[in-house]
């Protein structure tokens, strides 16, 4: 049997690779990009409804996921929304960039740090972690600060229907993009891959 | 070979293909954070799948 919750977590970390959407082109076979992103959301909707419905057997679910939403689902519907936001000029892309590798790897990190160490680890490990993704990717001390509090926070509360992978997304990219709309708020950098 | 090795193995694939293609364009914070973020889990879940080739 392969290890499900090793499974799980590589699953995670590779949500990471989202962020690819931003080299892609702005049409893709004459369509534009951003209707793929419905589409990819419509495709695991309908997997998720088979899992819930029909019995279709999905590795790596937790026991608690049987008859809810799964974490899968939730954060890909996050990221959906995130790169939804971007094409719609309402998130900088350096925001959408940071919020979806920090999510990744940050609730995973916390995850495997609670069963280990306990939740004080769980915390500072994920403080630190999304502090380095956000302060690698924007550079300003100011966001990667804030971003990486509202994070690990947004990962805290266990609500049934309002999942901490769609929380760690859109709580911390919905606040830092209000700061950085702020005058008092540092400038922040909109692209930093070239438009294609 | 099932669906879900399939499916493991296309996710090492999209990673490498992810690094690759940032590192093309130049972005190299990105690709370092891709690869180095993937790099445990994914150690893990080779290490998980070769136990079980073992068993």
């Amino acid at each position: 049997m392969i290890n499900e919750q090793i499974y799980r977590r590589f699953n995670h970390t590779v949500a990471a690779c989202f962020v690819i959407y931003f080299l892609f082109p702005e049409y893709i076979l004459g369509i534009k990009r951003e209707y793929f992103i419905i589409l990819f959301w419509v495709f695991l909707v309908a997997i998720e409804y088979l899992r819930l419905n029909k019995d279709l057997k999905v590795l790596g679910m937790r026991d608690y996921e049987d008859n809810r939403i799964a974490g899968f689902v939730w954060f890909a519907t996050g990221t959906c929304i995130i790169l939804e936001l971007y094409e719609l000029d309402i998130i900088p892309q350096s925001l959408a960039i940071a919020t979806i590798i920090m999510a990744a790897y940050t609730d995973p990190l916390i995850g495997e740090a609670n069963q280990r160490f306990g939740d004080k680890w769980g915390i500072g490990l994920g403080l630190l972690c999304s502090f380095l993704i956000y302060q690698l990717i924007i550079g300003e001390l100011f966001y990667s600060i804030i971003g990486s509090f509202v994070a690990v926070a947004s990962e805290r509360p266990k609500i049934k229907w309002f999942d901490d992978d769609f929380a760690m997304q859109i709580i911390p990219i919905l606040v830092l993009t209000l700061l950085s709309s702020m005058d008092f708020s540092p400038d922040i950098t909109q692209n930093i891959l070239g438009e294609n | 070979m099932n669906i879900t090795k399939i499916y493991i193995y296309l996710m090492y694939l999209i990673v490498i293909s992810c690094v690759i293609s940032f590192m093309l364009k130049e972005h190299y914070i990105i690709a370092s954070l891709l690869f180095l973020g993937n790099m445990m889990p994914g150690y893990a879940m080779a290490a998980s799948m070769m136990g079980e080739n073992e068993n």
